[in-house]
């Protein structure tokens, strides 16, 4: 998935300019006995929103800890994470110290949390959240809290009224507005976003997504965007990146993994995802369970709930092969997937699913066939 | 808030009246009495019983014993307006007496309940911090076991080894019997020499309780979402100890904090009779050996009184420390 990436990808997006680089990045609990990511690499190019999706327990949230050197204790990080600076040096994240590591964190990169509600301090105004990020930083109180302000209002929160509230003065969508615009006060240019909505109504998804899009554009942001929510997150992506079992399994652009999906466990996904545009009878479960961090199957993790498996999965790990361009898939039998598992929102390889027709008009929520209708 | 204030507060006003009308009323239910404890004392100098039966009711004509109900009611009366009576076996008002020994007590109390937390915030925080360190198991077993040994039991030790035996601290009294009671540097270092022991023997044995409280709360803020976030934010670790550990797990235990200071005021009966150290508990164990009912009555008054207005504090101040709180109804320390 190294291969080059064509200039197919959303336009958006400089070919080659990639902004973070994770190179077989595996994390470790246990002594290495339990691994909850496994030798994962990816590009993150700059000012794309790139999309990592999986379901709960597939390693999404460690991959994006990774992202900052920031795995909880006692996990250990190993593989290489590389950060390039625009018309910088590349740094070495897993090399950094304490001081630089620091600057990296917020300055550079930033991160919002799954969860919003438990990511304040109950005691404390959102005010002092803000002021004491920015004196942290030594950055300048006055022009920082201007700041603040302006990302609020961009984030349609009253400003003032925010800044005094407490944190539980104010709703889920304010809290989870006000952390985006916490993480976004010291001016980074890689937001790294862990389940920004798994808490939200549909309501507030939808405007988050939309704001998220605006803010993107305003500060040239590069946002990794992870969720269990493959439609939610395919309305708003250039690309996708599917987990299975804390492997990457398959990363392409949205329209390509959306309508030629490669992987079984993709393409299982997708039909088992609701959609109104599928009878419900056609909307399948996937047969079994993910499996645990301590008891990983050899070989190909997915071979216990694939239809396609067979010796060679049991054997051999498939390694990334390229589908296209910058698709690319890890699965010794992607060529057959197609025939044996189709999709049941839109014939395969026919006009473009209705689930990426529009994915790009500001109103993202209108992409997913499977979330309209219902809420107006 | 100001009509949650009003309600709060007639509340406390009706709690020290009722505590008032119960203290008049159970301490009548105690057998014996003033006159009691006369006829025994008179017999005891060997006067004839003719002689003490009419001595008896001479005295009792002079102060009749009036029904129950109208010993009640003047009471109450002069409770309302500051009058708690003359005591009987110390023959001086009691408000004298309380002025006297209430100081002493509100020290002792105050700075042991004080340095009991404060001792305990630290090392609870400590041990949450090395959690499952050999310090922590430690600590742990330190803390068990001074919360299990009751104060009095370790009074008793302390006055016994280090007043008597080993006569390194006085072994009774307020001060020194030659330093002059007034504000001095001699008269504060001889108050403090005094005051070691008894705050040394609520400070031990109530820290461990609050420690292990300490501990659980600091660990549980620990795991917490915003401390892990403040990290990621670069924030100092000082400033997460503090501002967000700290301040987080303290909490929890302010309400308790001012419901420790009024009971422990109740614990000084004991306490001050074993150092002999004349505060409110000493008093009153004093009357309730004479059977003191005016003197009884008023050492009681103060010590609920205490308690009554801690809870009442604690549920005033409880919204202007913990944000998330309102005033309101439904969060009361009672």
């Amino acid at each position: 998935m190294t291969a080059s990436h064509s200039s197919t990808a959303t336009s958006a997006v400089d070919a080659s300019d990639t902004i973070l680089e994770l190179r077989n990045a595996s994390v470790t609990y246990d002594d290495g006995e339990s691994y909850v990511l496994d030798d994962v690499s990816i590009d993150i190019e700059r000012n794309e929103i790139i999309g990592i999706v999986g379901e709960s327990g597939s390693g999404k949230s460690m991959l994006a800890s990774a992202l900052l050197d920031a795995i909880p204790d006692p996990g250990l990080l190993s593989g290489e994470v590389s950060y390039y600076p625009e018309g910088g040096e590349r740094v070495d994240v897993l090399d950094l110290d304490g001081a630089s590591l620091k600057e990296l964190r917020w300055e550079e990169v930033s991160m919002v949390f799954q969860g919003a509600m438990s990511s304040f301090n109950p005691t404390m105004k959102v005010r002092g959240h803000f002021e004491e990020t920015l004196d942290a930083h030594d950055a300048d109180r006055t022009a920082g809290m201007a700041r603040a302000r302006e990302l609020l209002e961009d984030l349609y929160l009253d400003p003032q009224r925010v800044l005094d509230s407490y944190p539980h003065e104010l709703s889920g969508g304010m809290q989870q507005r006000a952390l985006i615009a916490l993480s976004l006060v010291l001016e980074p240019d890689v937001l790294v976003m862990d389940e920004p909505t798994a808490a939200l109504d549909l309501l507030m998804q939808r405007s988050i997504l939309v704001l998220l899009e605006k803010l993107q554009e305003k500060y040239d942001l590069t946002m990794v965007f992870i969720t269990h929510d493959l439609p939610l997150v395919a309305s708003l992506a250039d690309r996708l990146a599917v987990m299975y079992a804390f492997e990457l399994v398959e990363v392409g652009p949205t329209e390509e993994i959306l309508g030629h999906a490669s992987h079984p466990y993709t393409r299982a996904l997708l039909n088992a995802t609701p959609n109104l545009d599928a009878p419900l009878e056609e909307m399948e479960a996937i047969e079994g369970s993910s499996p645990a961090p301590v008891n990983v199957p050899e070989g190909c993790s997915f071979r216990p709930r694939c239809p396609l498996a067979d010796e060679s999965c049991r054997v051999d790990a498939p390694e990334h092969s390229t589908v296209v361009d910058d698709h690319s898939v890890a699965c010794h039998h992607w060529e057959d997937s197609a025939g044996e598992i189709p999709l049941n929102y839109a014939p395969d390889g026919g006009t473009s699913a209705d689930v990426d027709a529009d994915g790009g008009t500001p109103d993202g929520m209108d992409a997913d066939g499977s979330r309209g209708g219902g809420e107006r | 808030m100001s009509h949650y204030l009003a309600k709060r507060t007639a509340r406390v006003l009706f709690t020290v009246y009722l505590v008032a009308t119960f203290t008049f009323g159970m301490i009548r239910l105690l057998p014996g009495g003033p006159l009691t404890t006369l006829r025994v004392k008179l017999a005891r100098q060997g006067m004839d019983p003719d002689q003490i039966n009419a001595y008896i009711e001479n005295y009792q004509n002079i102060r009749p014993d009036a029904t129950l109900l109208e010993q009640y009611q003047s009471y109450m009366l002069s409770v309302a307006g500051g009058d708690l009576g003359r005591s009987i076996s110390l023959d001086e008002p009691v408000t004298n007496i309380l002025a006297e020994a209430v100081p002493w007590t509100v020290f002792v109390v105050v700075v042991s309940t004080v340095l009991m937390f404060a001792f305990a915030v630290l090392f609870g925080a400590m041990m949450a911090y090395w959690e499952g360190s050999r310090f922590d198991q430690a600590l742990t077993g330190v803390s068990i076991l001074s919360a299990s040994v009751p104060f009095y039991v370790l009074a008793l030790l302390l006055v016994y080894f280090l007043g008597y035996q080993y006569q390194v601290l006085p072994t009774g009294g307020t001060t020194g019997l030659a330093v002059e009671k007034e504000l001095s540097v001699p008269f504060v270092m001889s108050a403090l020499e005094h005051a070691i022991l008894p705050v040394a023997s609520f400070t031990i044995t109530g820290m461990g309780v609050q420690a292990l409280a300490m501990r659980g709360n600091s660990i549980q803020v620990l795991g917490e979402d915003y401390v892990r976030v403040a990290r990621l934010r670069g924030l100092a670790d000082r400033r997460i100890a503090t501002r967000y550990v700290g301040r987080n797990a303290i909490l929890p235990m302010y309400t308790g904090f001012l419901l420790l200071l009024g009971f422990n005021l109740g614990g000084t009966i004991i306490l001050e009779r074993i150092f002999s150290y004349p505060g409110l508990g000493f008093y009153m164990f004093k009357a309730l050996k004479a059977r003191d009912y005016p003197l009884m009555m008023g050492t009681f008054l103060v010590i609920t009184v205490a308690l009554v207005v801690g809870a009442y504090v604690a549920d005033l101040t409880y919204s202007k420390v913990d944000p998330r709180i309102s005033s309101g109804g439904s969060n009361e320390a009672y």
